[in-house]
């Protein structure tokens, strides 16, 4: 069953495993970073960057490490590439790390990136793991971005800063305050499983 | 657990940890001189801002208060920027304030803040701001406040804009007595 490359594991990430929308993962950040579509790319990146990363890493060290102290290296592993991350955007993009703020050191804890290297990464080569991870990646970062554009644009009537209303709509503020953020992940999650057609949860 | 298996727990977790130690301090050295720099220049673009026709700006601390001591051209003394917080609506707003040599309000600038977008948010508008251009402490008020008050407060804001005016006027009591020039 397992070869040595499936390009299901990057597709699986996207849709039908989507980390936020199917396995309900690293909700914190998607609430929180969801109300401007600019800081919802930045958080997509450098979270793909950390995932793809860590899952490369840990699945070329997999069978080195005993099981008992699995726990901590992958943290080990995971805290480098997001202070790694960290470091990079405040030296390279200050206005996005003073932006994404907390949330940013926060991908450490992030249950998609611990997630993935315990689930997949410790179980699978290095090309399936990282296909895997470019797969989450991009699944969480589509729905981070997608709730960011109808979060800003209907909460604040602009995307990326650009108005996308004419000048006399008044926005709708209660979509980029943080109850909003919980009634579009909802709708999502309801139209992923209206679409799927999958009632149990 | 057998004792083999605890020394290999050791070897392994004490090699990823040093090795991802020793990268980190690579990153750390290649990135902290740049990160320092986007800080100074952040600080510099915002002091300029305040004061356009400022020169230098020299830090100062004097007991727990710092602030910029500001040079104009002829390197004249022409006022100082403090920063300071006040507890706003949403916990405290952090702000840049600079006073000229007549104790005047040159300007106003909210580095960080947690107040309600779309109405507390408002204070970081240059609208509100500029409002403090050329007051004093003794108009230092919002207009439904006191009668002597300059500061047109943001409609359903009224607990940030109040955080704003009387932080700046806290600080402005405090350092009333000193001299700027």
């Amino acid at each position: 069953m397992k070869r040595l490359i499936d390009f299901k594991n990057f597709t699986k990430g996207i849709w039908k495993e989507n980390p936020v929308l199917y396995l309900m993962l690293g909700l914190c950040p998607l609430l929180a970073i969801s109300g401007s579509v600019s800081d919802s790319i930045g958080m997509g990146i450098a979270f793909t960057f950390v995932l793809v990363c860590s899952n490369i890493i840990i699945s070329l060290i997999r069978r080195f490490v005993p099981a008992h102290v699995r726990i901590p290296v992958f943290i080990v592993i995971i805290a480098t590439f997001v202070t790694i991350t960290d470091y990079s955007v405040a030296a390279f993009s200050p206005q996005l790390h003073k932006n994404l703020g907390v949330f940013l050191p926060l991908i450490v804890v992030n249950c998609i990136v611990l997630g993935r290297a315990e689930a997949f990464a410790s179980k699978n080569n290095v090309i399936n793991s990282f296909l895997d991870g470019l797969g989450m990646g991009i699944g969480f970062t589509i729905i981070i971005v997608f709730m960011a554009v109808i979060r800003e644009g209907i909460g604040n009537g602009t995307i990326m800063g650009r108005p996308v209303f004419p000048e006399n709509y008044k926005p709708f503020l209660f979509m980029i305050l943080p109850p909003g953020a919980f009634l579009v992940i909802g709708f999502l999650i309801a139209l992923k499983n209206t679409i799927k057609g999958r009632r149990k949860c | 657990m057998k004792r083999k298996e605890i020394i290999g727990g050791i070897i392994v977790l004490f090699l990823v940890t040093s090795l991802c130690g020793f990268l980190l301090a690579e990153v750390y050295k290649a990135t902290s001189p740049k990160i320092e720099k986007q800080k100074r220049l952040e600080e510099e673009k915002l002091n300029k801002e305040i004061f356009p026709e400022g020169e230098k700006f020299e830090k100062v601390k004097k007991g727990d208060v710092e602030y910029f001591v500001v040079y104009d051209k002829k390197k004249r003394k022409i006022g100082r920027i403090y920063t300071i917080k006040s507890l706003g609506y949403g916990g405290y707003i952090y702000l840049k304030v600079g006073i000229d040599n007549n104790f005047k309000i040159k300007g106003v600038k909210i580095l960080q803040h947690n107040e309600t977008p779309g109405l507390g948010a408002k204070i970081t508008e240059d609208k509100f701001l500029n409002q403090f251009k050329n007051i004093g402490i003794e108009n230092l008020y919002l207009k439904k406040d006191n009668p002597k008050g300059k500061i047109d407060s943001i409609t359903g804001a009224t607990i940030s804009s109040r955080a704003v005016v009387n932080g700046i006027r806290k600080l402005m009591e405090k350092i009333k007595n000193e001299k700027i020039d």
